[in-house]
């Protein structure tokens, strides 16, 4: 069975709250010493799933098991799960070798071993300095890393973060993101991050875990979610894309034929003849100009908006009947301005195909 | 939730009902009382009535405590009121050292005892000669009520942003416009706070009230003590009700308006 | 703006009124009030401190003013601080309901409170009916006139006082500390010792303060719950001053509760404040 080698074993986890379910029987397995990231926007019911694991929140049906036992019905305090809260929740009236030794005098630690222990975990986040400080005058990043230490001290099985980089400015969530990941990576610790940012989970995650209403939509490694998104949903979250509406035509040798308002587009895939499909390219995948002759591809004509320039690469948007196309590229194409017409083109390869949506 | 915890929040609710069974039970004894026939008190009452009600209309100094006692406390809240903004406003817009020692001044009169103050008010007026008691009492009033007016207003303020005040500027406002139509509004909840808690900290005022009244003019706490010294029956239980019921009238209108959760927050 | 020396900003006269009114009308009279109770015929002196201090009579009146302070504030803290609680845990209609609980009584005038309690605390009041019903008493007690009545009659009144604090205190404390001690292995009880108790300290212990102060100097409760049998600094300035007209024994009566009260309230506000500073 492979479900041995899970730490993090969820079954059919569900909950709602009055008439509104917010989980719908989730099932989510972390493997031992993994990253994964539940990714979703608010209210998909990913913070109640780490609620019900951390065993904050009851769920109304499902279980979890947590390194082969089932601790569906354990209190927190008997869990083994180490959290960091998205306002880091420390003790303010601690100093922060205090709050790093709470959980370790709470369980009766010996004194000398705890003294050691948070030294360690200070030592480990950078903070032995301050060891004595209270945490009121502490900046941000300090906090959220006395929050790591504290977690990680009493040595839990599973670490789960909450949003723990939405109170940091986008400079220092960056290089707090690789830190605390290679901080993670040394201790060893099996983690599951919950987060809105997908940026955060590309960057953190072993595996992520696309959530929508209640439920985990894709559950694969950051690669595997941006270049083979299986719902239109996991599509639309992770990175930009082309997306454009159409109808399924004639399937011809595994390619279907779609009526698009751009003209008759192609893709790998078979619908019924009539049904609304939705077609989607990843913006890198398209070039300015002709399809190359031998490679069977899609090619429409759209007029250019707008050059937006990123640095390192560029933004064209390009507009035709309704659609907005976008195209990134590494120099701004020489002799294209706004208000140009241009022929774009891409792969099939790189055409993705969803169901779409009935009108 | 564990053993621990289901018993930890069970002792917590049957303490918080038990508290406010204890805290509501005079007023519920009060409104009994005034409803029975009995002129002894006596619980539960034999028979319902509203005799005790019909004789306030003849209970002689009944009305003109009660009009003194709402003059006094009315005044009182309104020039408190505006001694405390004005004094609210200064404390907010500028920092120096000590500034928390003026505050706790201005608020003192809360924390000492009301005998104390009238005491000390009484000697006072006896030496420059104030006799009158309308304006003894206006007069001890304002120091009663202005402690409420300051502590109210000088944390809503706390929590202010004054650059509204230069945005209202910059789209056109005079200073004196900005303040009438941004900051005022935005006072008006510690405004309806502060003034209901100093009119009702000077309508239940007797420590220092009992001071400076005489046989003639008494403020309605002090002539509701005398007919429960002259003439106990329950017609001070139907005075009572009367103000129980226009303060719950009051506070259903508070909440509607402002919340009963803001009237904490200061 | 030069640094060290802030220039004087006008906006500060417009605390010039209210500072000069409470200055004349309350500070000044006070601190007379206080110099009279040292001043004799013959110039200043602490005879009259010397003679009151030296009265057993007036020992037991500290001692009545300061076990029922005590007492009081003891009563109001037990209930007090689980309302506190559940009025921070609850929401909606029921807090809503709570704080009428709480703030209606706070409307009611003493007197009337006062004698509600007159006729509960009756032989044939509800207290006694209860305590019979449950098998605590054998028979009907009075508990009007005795020290018991005062405390429950004072507790009731003052109550309020000490749950709005604390409760302000609560409302500021993030629930995630009590999750995130749990998450840590804090068992329930540790948590309560630990993290809930002190988190809540600041409130207990302005509340306590406030409540202790407001019963020492508590005069209409006691004349009407208890009577003349049992003095306390307030009845007894109280009566100094309008029955007896000894204004000497009243203004040291009054200057001693006053530096009671002053002190009370000075060493929790440094409770508070040495808390504060130790976070």
């Amino acid at each position: 069975m492979s479900a041995d080698a899970l730490l993090l074993d969820v079954r059919g986890a569900s909950k709602a709250f009055g008439s509104t379910t917010v989980l719908a029987g989730v099932d989510l397995g972390v493997h031992r010493g993994e990253f994964v990231s539940l990714l979703g926007p608010s209210g998909c019911g990913k913070t109640t799933l780490l609620r019900i694991v951390a065993g904050l929140l009851g769920a109304d049906g499902g279980t979890v098991r947590l390194d082969g036992a089932d601790i569906t019905g354990v209190p927190t305090h008997k869990r083994g799960v180490g959290v960091v809260f998205q306002s880091y929740a420390l003790f303010p009236h601690l100093s922060v070798a205090d709050n790093v030794a709470f959980g370790l005098r709470a369980q009766r630690r010996p004194a000398d071993g705890i003294k050691a222990t948070v030294a360690r975990f200070l030592d480990l986040v950078h903070l032995g300095a301050l060891a004595d400080r209270p945490v009121r005058g502490l900046s941000g990043g300090q906090q959220q890393r006395v929050a790591v230490a504290r977690a990680l001290a009493v040595a839990p099985k599973l670490l789960l973060l909450d949003e723990p980089f939405s109170a940091l400015d986008r400079k220092l969530r960056e290089t707090m993101q690789i830190d605390l990941r290679h901080i993670l990576r040394e201790v060893g610790i099996t983690t599951v991050l919950v987060t809105h940012d997908q940026e955060e989970a590309l960057v953190m995650s072993d595996r992520i875990a696309v959530m929508s209403k209640g439920a985990i939509e894709q559950l694969d490694t950051p690669e595997g979610i941006y270049t083979r998104p299986r719902t239109p949903f996991a599509l639309g979250f992770v990175g930009h894309s082309i997306r454009i509406a159409g109808k399924a035509g004639q399937t011809t040798d595994g390619v279907l034929t779609v009526d698009t308002a751009l003209g008759p587009l192609r893709a790998k895939g078979s619908y019924l003849p009539g049904s609304p499909v939705l077609l989607a390219v990843r913006p890198e995948r398209v070039v300015v100009g002709a399809p190359p002759p031998d490679v069977p591809s899609n090619a429409v004509t759209a007029a250019l908006t707008d050059i937006v320039f990123q640095g390192s690469k560029v933004h064209l948007h390009f507009a035709a009947a309704d659609v907005t196309l976008l195209v990134e590229t590494n120099r701004i194409p020489p002799g294209l301005s706004p208000g140009a017409t241009a022929s774009l083109s891409w792969g099939l390869a790189d055409t993705m195909l969803f169901p779409g949506e009935t009108a | 939730m564990t053993l621990t915890e289901r018993l930890g929040a069970f002792f917590v609710w049957i303490v918080a009902i038990a508290a406010a069974v204890f805290l509501l039970t005079p007023l519920v004894v009060t409104v009994l009382v005034s409803f029975g026939s009995s002129a002894v008190f006596t619980l539960p009452p034999p028979s319902l009535s509203m005799r005790w009600y019909q004789r306030l209309m003849t209970l002689r100094g009944l009305a003109p405590a009660l009009v003194t006692s709402v003059q006094i406390a009315a005044f009182a809240t309104l020039v408190s009121l505006v001694l405390g903004a004005l004094a609210a406003i200064a404390l907010a817009r500028t920092r120096f050292p000590g500034r928390d020692g003026v505050v706790a001044f201005l608020t003192s009169p809360l924390m000492l005892p009301g005998l104390v103050l009238g005491i000390a008010l009484l000697q006072g007026f006896r030496f420059i000669g104030l006799i009158d008691v309308w304006t003894s009492l206006l007069i001890a009033h304002v120091v009663i009520t202005i402690p409420y007016a300051v502590r109210t207003l000088y944390s809503a303020l706390g929590l202010f942003d004054f650059t509204l005040l230069d945005a209202a500027r910059t789209l056109g406002c005079s200073p004196a416009e900005a303040i009438v139509k941004v900051l005022l509004p935005n006072l008006a909840p510690a405004f309806i706070t502060s003034a209901i808690f100093a009119f009702l900290a000077s309508m239940d005022n007797y420590a220092v009230s009992i001071f400076f009244t005489n046989a003639w003019t008494k403020t309605l706490p002090i002539q509701m003590l005398t007919f429960a010294e002259e003439q106990p029956d329950p017609t001070i239980a139907a005075v009572s009700s009367l103000l129980i019921a226009l303060v719950l009238v009051l506070l259903i209108v508070l909440e509607r308006a402002i919340g009963l959760r803001r009237i904490t927050e200061v | 703006m030069k640094a060290g020396r802030p220039a004087f900003d006008p906006v500060l006269l417009l605390a010039a009124p209210a500072l000069a009114y409470m200055a004349v009308v309350f500070a000044l009279p006070v601190l007379v009030l206080i110099l009279r109770s040292f001043g004799t015929p013959t110039g200043p002196s602490i005879t009259a401190y010397v003679s009151f201090l030296s009265d057993g009579f007036n020992w037991r009146v500290i001692g009545n003013t300061l076990r029922i302070a005590a007492l009081t504030s003891l009563l109001c803290l037990a209930l007090g601080y689980p309302t506190a609680v559940a009025l921070a845990r609850s929401k909606g209609a029921v807090q809503a309901l709570l704080l009428v609980a709480i703030i209606l009584p706070l409307s009611v005038g003493v007197i009337v409170k006062a004698f509600a309690w007159q006729i509960v605390l009756r032989r044939d009041g509800v207290v006694a009916a209860f305590m019979v019903m449950t098998g605590i008493w054998d028979q009907p007690q009075l508990l009007l006139f005795t020290e018991s009545g005062l405390v429950i009659g004072a507790a009731n009144v003052f109550l309020p006082f000490m749950i709005l604090p604390i409760y302000s205190v609560l409302k500021l404390v993030d629930p995630n500390l009590q999750d995130a001690a749990a998450t840590l292995g804090a068992p329930p009880l540790y948590r309560f010792f630990k993290l809930a108790l002190p988190m809540a300290m600041p409130g207990i212990i302005s509340g306590t303060a406030i409540v202790f102060s407001l019963a020492a100097s508590m005069y209409v409760i006691p004349t009407l719950l208890i009577g003349d049998r049992f003095q306390t600094l307030a009845t007894l300035t109280a009566r100094a001053f309008l029955l007896m007209r000894n204004e000497q024994l009243g203004s040291t009566t009054a200057t001693v509760l006053l530096v009671l009260a002053v002190s009370i309230v000075m060493l929790s506000s440094w409770a508070v404040k040495a808390k504060g500073d130790s976070r």
